[in-house]
């Protein structure tokens, strides 16, 4: 038997593709286009953080490590009482044991911490694997806001706990506040947490792939932890 | 004459010594660290004893002082090329034993994408068996495809390889906006530059002539040694889970009439191997349209359920098999009712695929050795757990 069929039929395959466009991408040049749920590496935003140490016991592997003490804050009123506070002292992630699963991010009760598409941060020596808080903090820049889910997808349950009447709004002379409207009433608390715009309530329109250009550094200020609007009265 | 080389010239008259050869733990053929004691007289294989565990990392007693959570981001690894379908076996288990029921969206979207991963899968391994054969080629295709279907699932679950998207009762969350278009078109680009790769492997005369008659499995072998998936059904086993015990939404995809048919050839060699791989492809694919053609009539809903914050299992035991692709996959699951399981033993479709070259083997060249290795599809953390 002649191989000959084979090898012909095989390079008409070859031409024919060569005279297509390219597959490929030049990675160092082109960077690539990354979705923005891509798990590439883990940012803190360290305001939110309370040192809960979920995170630090769901994870799988355990590579995230916390200290914090506790700080004494006084009384801001006469004969008040004086109030204690988680101080973060050490929050590190070991990206060279972590497993990118996402639990940490999951369970945190605070949205502390949110995945960056970043993923250029390899290193020579191992022990630079482990990023510091000030590390974590630096990649924040770099998170995107989610996407727009689909549309028969259930409301998020951000949205859904926002939208429910608050607790005790159907009671005499109710302290029920309008959801969202603000810290009028008595009922109504103070969002104890900051996170990064949604994708629609921001200025820019909801991408849904977002490009992934360079090094936190060298990213526009453009996706901030917004600590603006509080848009949710939610409660958690 | 030394006697060394009497071995090397093998038979013919004169006096031969068998040889014991080692193959792997680093060869390619591989995929991994497998190793191969092969006896030959010549040329001739005599013996061959898989010898496996390299890779052993224990994920057995690791899933035990884990809550499920954890446990999937475990089990999801065993076989890194189909991850998804791994997830899919532990926490069907786990909603079966807490009686959970799952919102319908999920479990189309698991159909469609337990699919979509076995795409994957198939694909992987179409450009690297012509490669162990010695075709470059093909590789480039399969991969091309691959990244294509890679977008997709990178997109919905933000992994490439370890998707880590199945909770208990359901997903991690809904799909981006837009999605199940961009799956639609990727399935019909796949699809439609499917011909490529075909025209580089269907009835290529060398890759005929390396595979045709060569490490031929008979059904008997297969049943004795607990071989399943493409491999059993290449030696003329008519065994598919989707079809004969159906979970998720397989049991409406494989009636009659649906687009679900198992793809079985009678040859039992290499190429029947390669073939049943290559039109499971077309089968998943046309299954993965039909999961995109039922999400879109399904009315809006959630894509998981609210769970307790420490999640128990009810005392007792269930078996839980699923079609892998690579073949059966089963998860014992023993609990005592804490969040932990007492055990759960793992059933992957490699470590008996793999036991079968013992059988096979003998009787083979040596040069076919490699032809016979790589079509048993398997991976080699599949094998050592």
């Amino acid at each position: 038997m002649s191989p000959l069929p084979g090898i012909l039929k095989g390079l008409a395959t070859t031409a024919r593709t060569a005279m297509r466009p390219t597959h490929t991408a030049e990675y160092p040049d082109v960077a690539p286009d990354l979705p923005p749920r891509s798990r590439g590496v883990i940012a803190l935003l360290e305001e939110n953080c309370t040192s809960c140490m979920l995170c630090a016991r769901e994870c799988p592997d355990w590579c995230i490590y916390i200290d914090s003490h506790k700080e004494t804050v006084p009384a801001t009123t006469e004969g008040g009482r004086d109030r204690q506070r988680n101080v973060l002292d050490r929050f590190a992630i070991d990206f060279s044991l972590c497993m990118y699963c996402g639990i940490c991010i999951e369970v945190c009760p605070f949205d502390a911490l949110f995945w960056s598409p970043q993923f250029e941060y390899s290193e020579v020596d191992i022990r630079d694997l482990i990023h510091e808080k000030d590390r974590l903090g630096q990649w924040m820049a770099t998170v995107p806001p989610p996407p727009a889910l689909d549309e028969r997808a259930a409301e998020p349950g951000e949205i859904a706990a926002a939208t429910k009447p608050a607790r005790g709004a159907g009671l005499v002379g109710g302290a029920g506040t309008a959801p969202g409207a603000g810290a009028t009433g008595p009922g109504a608390r103070m969002p104890r947490t900051v996170r990064p715009r949604p994708a629609g309530t921001g200025t820019r329109p909801p991408t849904p792939r977002e490009p992934l250009t360079g090094t936190p550094e060298s990213v526009p200020d453009d996706t901030p932890p917004a600590a603006g609007p509080p848009a949710d009265g939610e409660t958690r | 004459m030394t006697s060394e080389l009497d071995v090397g010239m093998g038979a013919g008259g004169l006096a031969t010594a068998d040889m014991v050869l080692n193959i792997g733990p680093q060869h390619p053929a591989t995929h991994g660290v497998l190793r191969l004691r092969v006896v030959l007289d010549g040329e001739r294989i005599v013996s061959a004893e898989p010898v496996i565990g390299y890779m052993h990392r224990g994920a057995e007693k690791l899933f035990e002082v884990r809550d499920y959570r954890q446990i999937t981001v475990l089990a999801n690894r065993h076989d890194w090329l189909s991850a998804f379908s791994n997830e899919l076996g532990v926490v069907l288990g786990v909603e079966a034993m807490l009686g959970m029921e799952v919102p319908e969206r999920a479990v189309w979207l698991r159909t469609l994408l337990a699919e979509l991963n076995r795409v994957l899968n198939h694909l992987m391994f179409l450009g690297s068996y012509p490669l162990e054969l010695g075709a470059i080629t093909p590789v480039f295709y399969a991969f091309r495809e691959r990244e294509e279907l890679q977008a997709v699932m990178e997109e919905a679950s933000g992994g490439r390889m370890h998707y880590m998207f199945n909770r208990v009762g359901g997903l991690k969350e809904d799909v981006p906006a837009g999605w199940l278009g961009r799956v639609a078109s990727a399935v019909s680009a796949v699809r439609r530059r499917m011909p490529d790769l075909e025209a580089l492997i269907v009835g290529n005369e060398i890759l005929e002539a390396r595979t045709r008659g060569v490490g031929v499995l008979d059904v008997a072998t297969c049943t004795a040694y607990g071989v399943s998936g493409p491999i059993a059904r290449a030696s003329g086993l008519d065994i598919d889970l989707r079809r004969d015990d159906p979970y998720l939404a397989y049991a409406a995809l494989f009636a009659p009439g649906g687009p679900g048919r198992v793809v079985t050839r009678s040859e039992g060699d290499c190429l029947a191997r390669l073939q049943v791989l290559l039109e499971q492809v077309h089968v998943s694919l046309d299954l993965a349209d039909a999961c995109l053609d039922t999400l879109a009539m399904l009315p809006a809903g959630p894509v998981n359920q609210r769970l307790p914050k420490v999640l128990k299992v009810p005392e007792g035991e269930r078996y839980t098999a699923t079609e892998n692709p690579l073949g059966f996959n089963g998860y014992y699951l023993v609990s005592r009712g804490e969040k932990t399981p007492w055990r759960l033993k793992l059933r992957s479709a490699s470590f008996n695929n793999v036991q079968v070259l013992s059988q096979v083997l003998p009787g083979c060249l040596v040069a076919d050795m490699v032809a016979v290795l790589g079509s048993m599809f398997f991976v080699v953390g599949d094998i050592d757990k």
